[in-house]
């Protein structure tokens, strides 16, 4: 393969190019239909993989089959495991069961004593998985505290880290309203999070996670379609009685502006550790500015009063 | 006196599960912690109603910051060297004479109590070498970016009026160099320093205040609280060396007189502070596990509210000059110790408040 030969003045000016940044294309991102996970783990271990990220020791948490717990900054993909044992009748499928189960057992449909163990449906247990991960929200915190601009929008509007910028400050760390990005602090000091597969999009492919994901609990696609898919979805469910069904992050609501990786659950946001309403960070800046700038203002004034005599 | 502790029906036996409040059913704490704080945050802790809020096996919502003690420091001494600019700039432009003293001991001082400020900060990056890369930005939403652009900024105002200072103190020799500086105007430089003497007082509250954490974040009085803090800090560094070297006691009244103002706002704006935050301020003023109350109370007893009465006992009295120094001395001492401890309090409870996962989730509840 024959190499360019680059002048070398104009290799030392090149620092000055600006480089011009990629066509922007349809944002894409994820839609994770909780309803439809079945907890395997297989896009954990595939966004491993792809990634290249080491895989943690094992720990028992004794909590639940979730030895995972948490995102971080060497875990990108993470299931949850929800177990919700002996809870009480949340309306759905379970609205009125007991009534129902009473009916079935007088009009015979349904022997008195039942034979075995009781069926799942007669009672009101149930477990609950989600495979969660970075939101790429449309109003990133972390993006917007970011320094060094290590952190950018990329052609396919989702939010990625240049390990090449990062300076570890760790202000995107606590700017995160989710606790996904992180700063390995065991490794290279410096943030992490999931990229989207910018790398596999970059050759048209879908994220590993979505492309293992054997149950398409997690969807790859571009988000418009998405959410036309996810409010399709959603109608569904409720027209088939799951009424506890609902979206999170797909309208604008969430951090003013919605989330690019946004998820159908079954149950309120806070049983999958997610924040129901998030306070902006970069909303504080104005108020804390201002609260700041009235008590150095007061500051100043008693300073010259008492000074001036 | 220790309250009975009711046994914990949950078994935790996760390590992320530990911190925080989660957990713990009873307040183990001191009674008169946990007395205050329900008081001044007017949140009183429902243990068993707590209980039932809806978590993930109470795993953190957030992540911990990364910040460590380099951060606190930093915070103690830009505080100090924004806070000492301020008050020698106001000393130069609007007093006396005699007030002289104040501006050369400030400006000396701004200038020392900023030197440790960049290694600090370079320290605490994960990636020091890459510090300059701050500098590829400049981001008005970002606290930390501004903040970057503002220290840089005022270490030139502080190190040129700095330097007139020493040029006209004869410091800096006889040379041709040192003439020039001291030709300098030092009081044009100080009107527009003293802007950007209070951008980095204060920044660094809203730095805090502009993140998730709900401690920091739920009211938005944090860079109130710092600027003020900063001011405290900086009255009683500037008087503590006067009262040293020694000075006219009608200058050191004018330090006695501010810092007695100053003292009692920062006890206002902090318990507006703690008025606001509620339930999110239980790591800062309780006394659970990993709650900062006993420190926290420590500094606002030790290094604000004393401090402030023997203030308002020497402005009243009429005592000879020695008391008066020994005392001011002592003043000096409690407000400079008292304002490390509140950052450090701050900053340390904040790592607890982003463990609470039932806080996060009732901080990001819709209104």
């Amino acid at each position: 393969m024959a190499v360019e030969r680059v002048h070398p003045l104009k290799e030392m000016l090149g620092v000055f190019n600006r480089e011009l940044p990629p066509a922007a294309r349809p944002a894409t991102g994820f839609f994770t239909d909780t309803s439809l996970c079945i907890g395997c783990k297989a896009c954990e271990v595939a966004c491993r993989q792809w990634n290249q990220l080491s895989a943690p020791d094992p720990t028992w948490t004794g909590t639940s089959y979730d030895n995972t717990q948490l995102l971080g900054a060497e875990t990108w993909r993470h299931v949850l495991f929800i177990e919700q044992i002996g809870r009480a009748d949340g309306g759905g499928l379970q609205g009125d069961i007991q009534g129902r189960i009473a009916e079935a057992k007088s009009s015979g449909a349904l022997p008195v004593t039942p034979p075995g163990t009781a069926l799942p449906f007669f009672n009101t247990d149930r477990w609950l998985m989600m495979s969660d991960v970075c939101k790429h929200c449309h109003n990133a915190p972390c993006h917007e505290a970011c320094p060094t601009g290590a952190i950018i929008r990329t052609e396919f509007d989702t939010v990625y880290v240049q390990q090449d910028i990062c300076n570890g400050c760790g202000y995107c760390v606590v700017a995160c309203p989710f606790g996904v990005i992180s700063r390995d602090d065991q490794g290279d000091q410096m943030a992490h999070k999931c990229t989207l597969c910018y790398d596999r999009q970059k050759d048209g492919i879908e994220p590993a996670c979505a492309k293992a994901c054997p149950t398409d609990s997690i969807q790859f696609g571009e988000v418009e379609q998405l959410r036309a898919h996810a409010r399709e979805r959603l109608g569904l469910l409720h027209e088939r009685g799951l009424s506890e069904a609902r979206l999170y992050g797909e309208d604008e609501s969430v951090l003013e502006g919605g989330l690019h990786s946004f998820f159908l659950l079954l149950d309120e946001p806070a049983a999958y550790n997610l924040p129901e309403n998030p306070p902006r960070p970069s909303n504080n800046v104005v108020p804390a500015s201002f609260w700041t700038v009235m008590a150095a203002m007061i500051f100043g004034l008693l300073s010259i009063l008492f000074f001036k005599e | 006196m220790k309250e009975p502790e009711i046994p914990s029906v949950t078994v935790n036996i996760s390590p992320v599960q530990s911190a925080g409040r989660s957990g713990e059913l009873a307040p183990t704490g001191q009674a008169w912690i946990e007395k205050l704080a329900a008081l001044t945050t007017g949140y009183t802790p429902q243990p068993e109603r707590e209980q039932q809020e809806t978590t993930y096996y109470d795993y953190p919502v957030l992540k911990a910051p990364t910040w460590r003690w380099q951060i606190i420091w930093y915070f103690f001494f830009g505080g100090l060297a924004a806070g000492s600019y301020l008050i020698a700039s106001i000393a130069s432009l609007w007093g006396a004479p005699e007030d002289r003293r104040v501006v050369r001991a400030g400006y000396y001082l701004s200038l020392l109590a900023l030197l440790p400020c960049p290694p600090l900060l370079i320290m605490d990056l994960g990636r020091p070498e890459r510090f300059l890369n701050m500098m590829r930005m400049f981001k008005v939403k970002s606290p930390m970016s501004m903040g970057t652009w503002c220290l840089i900024t005022f270490s030139m105002f502080s190190g040129v009026t700095a330097g007139i200072q020493a040029a006209r103190d004869g410091i800096l020799g006889k040379w041709w160099g040192a003439r020039w500086l001291a030709g300098l105007p030092q009081k044009l430089i100080a009107f527009p320093g003293i802007f950007v003497g209070m951008f980095l007082g204060g920044y660094t509250g809203v730095l805090l205040a502009a993140t998730s954490v709900p401690l920091w974040s739920r009211s938005k009085l944090m860079g109130a609280v710092f600027i003020s803090s900063a001011m405290s800090t900086s009255t009683a560094l500037i008087s503590l060396v006067l009262r040293i070297i020694g000075a006219p006691a009608s200058v050191l009244h004018k330090l006695e007189r501010l810092e007695w103002a100053v003292l009692l706002l920062e006890m206002t704006g902090l318990f507006t502070f703690l008025r606001q935050t509620g339930r999110a301020a239980r790591p800062l003023v309780g006394d659970g596990p990993g709650e900062h109350g006993a420190t926290f109370w420590r500094f606002v007893f030790g290094g604000l509210a004393l401090p402030w009465l023997l203030q308002t006992l020497t402005l009243l009295g009429r005592h000879s000059d020695r008391p008066r120094r020994a005392r001011g001395i002592l003043i000096s001492l409690l407000v400079l110790t008292g304002g490390y401890f509140l950052r450090r309090t701050i900053v340390e409870s904040g790592r607890t408040s982003s463990r609470d996962a039932k806080t996060t989730l009732w901080n990001a509840k819709k209104e």
